[in-house]
């Protein structure tokens, strides 16, 4: 038995022994993702894991700038801005010349063949090809001319790539013209999302259904590898076309290094190797470590980092530093409009929003931070007012009194409301007893319901939640993003989940949307939000911060919730990382 | 048995269940999208119809393909096979040779070093006290993370880089049923020494060594077949815990996946499957029976 002991501890001694070390010159970035990726195919990318990824691959007209704030579109395959003409329904888009997909054996030769306007029609026309079943169809969806009626054609057979659709023309090899069927000043934001990023046909018709497998894009990076539940490794694409480093960015950049290799080609690094990571500890752990380059504090591991919202000297003399970033976001207590109580009962639903306290869940459950939300538009997104409040602040005075106005004074004759978590963790359930107890102040009660994700997003689309806790990320930064949370075409299953209906704001919110950006669109913004901080069908909550930490080595780390492509800018000082390791 | 698993699955995804609509739509699709989403995944059609198409796939083993990555199943649980046996093939191995040891050194010593066996039963019992997560956490931090002996989390494909992100978690999985398996082994083991048998081999001056291979164990083997044997088909269907997180890309991960993500026709191919190993394993271990004791007869 000795021997049998012996013989096992000296194996596991070997097996420590060879445990792989990293090289130390690597030129590549280690990135994570707290998610699989379940395809890489732009048509389909509308989580942010999966678009992380299909941007850093694929590539759109047009782009977000790496260092404004607030962000602003830029061309990427575009050869500038559009030429909007027709009062805005027909765009003019120039394409780059010289730009190459990556080489792949769908090609002639295995060599990528240049970009065409033509590519463009084609990519669009997937996007809308029902047989695909596009989860970012909605991006398009009754916007160019032409192309819903393509789409219902092609389901019934009626149509296929061959047949034009009115609203995509190449006027020539490197001109497309866009007519849309009713204005959109956020077109341009679309353009520049990972479902309109271009693909090439021959590419499609090589692969089929295994196109999801085999991204061929004109992207900065080229995926290598991709063990699916595991590991990206994405390589430097060699015949990039020419795309700089920006020259400019906020007042403080500079002084922070961002503009170190102002001017500079990209990508920066050669390589990225993406680690897919779902569970807190094992990403804070190999981060801390050393075997990734940025990472996220977990929230039981805040205190530890933070203290008197500085990094603690432990944290900051390991060479830790920390992006701190508003985030483009709300997170909302919302009533569901269509309760008979509930819904229609304003006093009712202004006694609850005056009840909850804000600024105790705001340092209770978010460590402080963010900002308490005034209304439903976070900063950095265009018509945030920093100066606006919301009519009904926390007070329970006047919580009493609506109450007593709504006619259930002192909660008296009104029913227990349901208040739908998301799920079962601890921060839910915490969370939810918080607004029960505050609510239970006032005399309102409520009784709370654990979900799945998948339930609980059911009942809310099925309109069978009563009060739910739900959180709004911005899909581009303009303030119409939210504001069409309340638009009445939109309620459940669509994006309004309060399924609120206000006619008057309908037509003050049709009005908005088709102004250019500017004091009149800005003004028409300000009077819809007052309607919804007056009928309060949701209470806004915060507007969330986040703590990005990296490593000192990581140069040029300034992530963005929306800004998808952002591996290109990455560098990293090989010399300091190693001196860590 | 198949026929109630399908049934059940079927009337809890449904029922329960979220709408894989919505799942996979996202949070900007309209009514109509939603609707077409459901026409094409077939979600409209009568509970029977869905039902009975989900018969045929039982019948023919053909999945299709996940909702939500669009690959084809049968290539998602053949990939994920090969991780999750690497993780948990060697780790069952471990564990049930070094519990057999350890029980068999505790029945051993039961009468001459009570104290001795008293000790390894409440070190069982202690192993067994404390949470799988709590095991995982805890190795990682100070092994993988404070020490640095072993890699935090990752994953290689190639057989000869892999077993370095495997050791730490094979060591965790080993120790979270060494504790129950040794008290079952122990069990087993000091039953079959209160038998006649025992004493007579005894009296007759058989040795300790020969009593236990010749005798005991030959004995108590199907007992201990029938504990191993219903373990079999987990190996297959993976550890949830380990492989999210060591980041092992098994066949548990694509279960939680599935779960997660509404992915109905995963769901379904993996519950099956499952299934399908535990009937096969059962009639194994029958049919392993009357190999190891000729008084068992199949009807």
């Amino acid at each position: 038995m000795k021997t049998v002991i012996f013989q096992a501890i000296s194996l596991m001694f070997i097996l420590l022994a060879c445990t792989p070390k990293a090289s130390k010159k690597t030129n590549t970035i280690t990135a994570y993702l707290e998610a699989n990726v379940p395809h890489l195919d732009p048509i389909h990318s509308t989580s942010k894991y999966s678009s992380v990824i299909n941007a850093n691959i694929f590539e759109g007209l047009y782009h977000y700038h790496y260092l404004k704030r607030p962000i602003t579109v830029q061309p990427k395959l575009a050869d500038g801005l559009p030429q909007i003409l027709n009062n805005g329904k027909t765009y003019i888009v120039k394409i780059k010349r010289n730009v190459h997909f990556h080489d792949d054996p769908a090609f002639p030769n295995n060599r990528g063949r240049e970009l065409t306007a033509y590519d463009f029609i084609y990519s669009w026309k997937r996007l809308a090809d029902p047989k695909l079943k596009a989860l970012g169809w909605w991006v398009l969806d009754g916007l160019i001319e032409g192309l819903n009626d393509w789409r219902d054609k092609v389901r019934s057979g009626q149509a296929n790539y061959e047949t034009p659709v009115a609203g995509l023309t190449a006027l020539d090899k490197y001109t497309l013209q866009i007519k849309l069927s009713r204005q959109s000043f956020q077109f341009l934001h679309y353009l520049s999302m990972p479902p309109t990023m271009v693909v090439a046909k021959e590419v499609v018709q090589k692969y089929g259904k295994e196109i999801i497998n085999h991204p061929i894009g004109t992207g900065p990076y080229v995926l290598k590898k991709w063990q699916r539940n595991s590991e990206i490794i994405l390589s430097k694409n060699p015949k990039y076309h020419k795309v700089l480093y920006p020259t400019i960015g906020e007042d403080q950049d500079k002084s922070k290094g961002l503009l170190k290799y102002a001017g500079q080609r990209l990508p920066l690094m050669n390589e990225v190797r993406v680690r897919i990571i779902t569970e807190k500890q094992p990403l804070w752990l190999a981060f801390l470590k050393g075997d990734l380059d940025f990472g996220t504090i977990p929230k039981d591991n805040f205190e530890q980092v933070f203290q008197n919202n500085q990094l603690t000297k432990e944290f900051a003399d390991k060479g830790l530093r920390i992006h701190s970033q508003k985030s483009p976001d709300v997170t909302i207590i919302a009533f569901n409009m269509e309760h008979p109580i509930l819904g229609k009962n304003k006093s009712l639903r202004k006694a609850l929003a005056a009840a909850i306290d804000k600024k105790t869940i705001l340092e209770k459950f978010y460590n402080s931070r963010g900002i308490v939300a005034e209304g439903p538009i976070p900063p950095t997104i265009y018509g945030y007012d920093p100066e606006y409040k919301n009519p009904i602040q926390h007070d329970k005075t006047l919580a009493k009194q609506y109450l007593a106005d709504a006619g259930y004074e002192g909660g008296k004759d009104l029913p227990v409301f349901n208040y739908e978590m998301a799920n079962n963790s601890t921060w839910a359930r915490q969370y939810g007893e918080v607004l029960k107890d505050q609510w239970a102040q006032l005399g309102v009660k409520i009784k709370l319901n654990v979900n799945t994700w998948p339930q609980f997003d059911k009942k809310i689309k099925t309109k069978k939640a009563t009060i739910f806790d739900m959180a709004w990320m911005a899909d581009y930064p303009d303030s119409q993003n939210f504001l069409q949370l309340f638009y009445s075409k939109n309620i459940s299953p669509g994006p309004n989940n309060f399924n609120y209906i206000n006619r008057k704001y309908d037509q003050i919110y049709e009005q908005a949307v088709v102004l250019p950006p500017g004091a009149e669109r800005q003004a028409l913004f300000k009077k819809l939000i007052d309607i919804i901080n007056e009928d309060v069908p949701g209470v806004f909550i915060i507007h969330r911060l986040y703590r990005y930490p990296f490593h000192s080595w990581l140069e040029n780390y300034k992530p963005y919730p929306i800004i998808y492509d952002y591996y290109q800018y990455l560098s990293v000082d090989e010399d300091k990382k190693a001196a860590h390791r | 048995m198949l026929f109630g698993v399908t049934l059940a699955t079927f009337l809890i995804f449904n029922v329960v269940g979220g709408d894989p609509a919505l799942q996979l739509a996202g949070k900007n699709a309209s009514a109509e999208q939603i609707e077409s989403l459901r026409l094409e995944l077939g979600l409209n059609q009568s509970l029977p119809v869905q039902y009975l198409e989900f018969i045929k796939q039982v019948a023919f083993l053909d999945w299709g393909e996940s909702w939500h990555t669009q690959q084809n199943i049968n290539a998602m649980i053949v990939s994920g096979i090969g991780p999750s046996l690497s993780l948990t093939l060697p780790a069952f191995l471990i564990s049930f040779f070094l519990s057999l040891l350890v029980a068999l050194i505790s029945t051993s010593i039961q009468s001459s070093h009570a104290a001795w066996d008293r000790g390894i039963t409440i070190f069982c019992l202690a192993l067994m006290s404390i949470s799988f997560l709590v095991y995982i956490i805890s190795f990682q931090y100070f092994l993988g993370f404070q020490w640095g002996w072993f890699p935090i989390n990752g994953w290689d494909t190639s057989w000869t880089e892999r077993w370095a992100f495997l050791v730490l978690p094979w060591i965790i999985s080993s120790i979270v049923s060494l504790g129950p398996n040794v008290l079952i082994f122990r069990s087993v083991l000091t039953d079959e020494l209160s038998n006649d048998y025992v004493r007579t081999a005894e009296a007759k001056g058989l040795n300790r060594f020969q009593l236990y291979t010749k005798h005991i164990l030959k004995n108590a083997v199907i007992p201990i077949m029938t504990v191993v044997t219903m373990q079999i088909p987990f190996l297959v269907t993976g550890s949830l815990l380990l492989e999210a997180f060591f980041g092992i890309p098994g066949v548990g991960g694509l279960l939680i996946q599935s779960i997660q993500n509404s992915d109905f026709p995963v769901i379904k191919a993996l519950t099956v499957l499952g299934s399908l190993l535990y009937l096969f394993f059962n009639l194994m271990a029958d049919v392993l029976y009357t190999f190891f004791d000729p008084r068992v007869e199949l009807k």
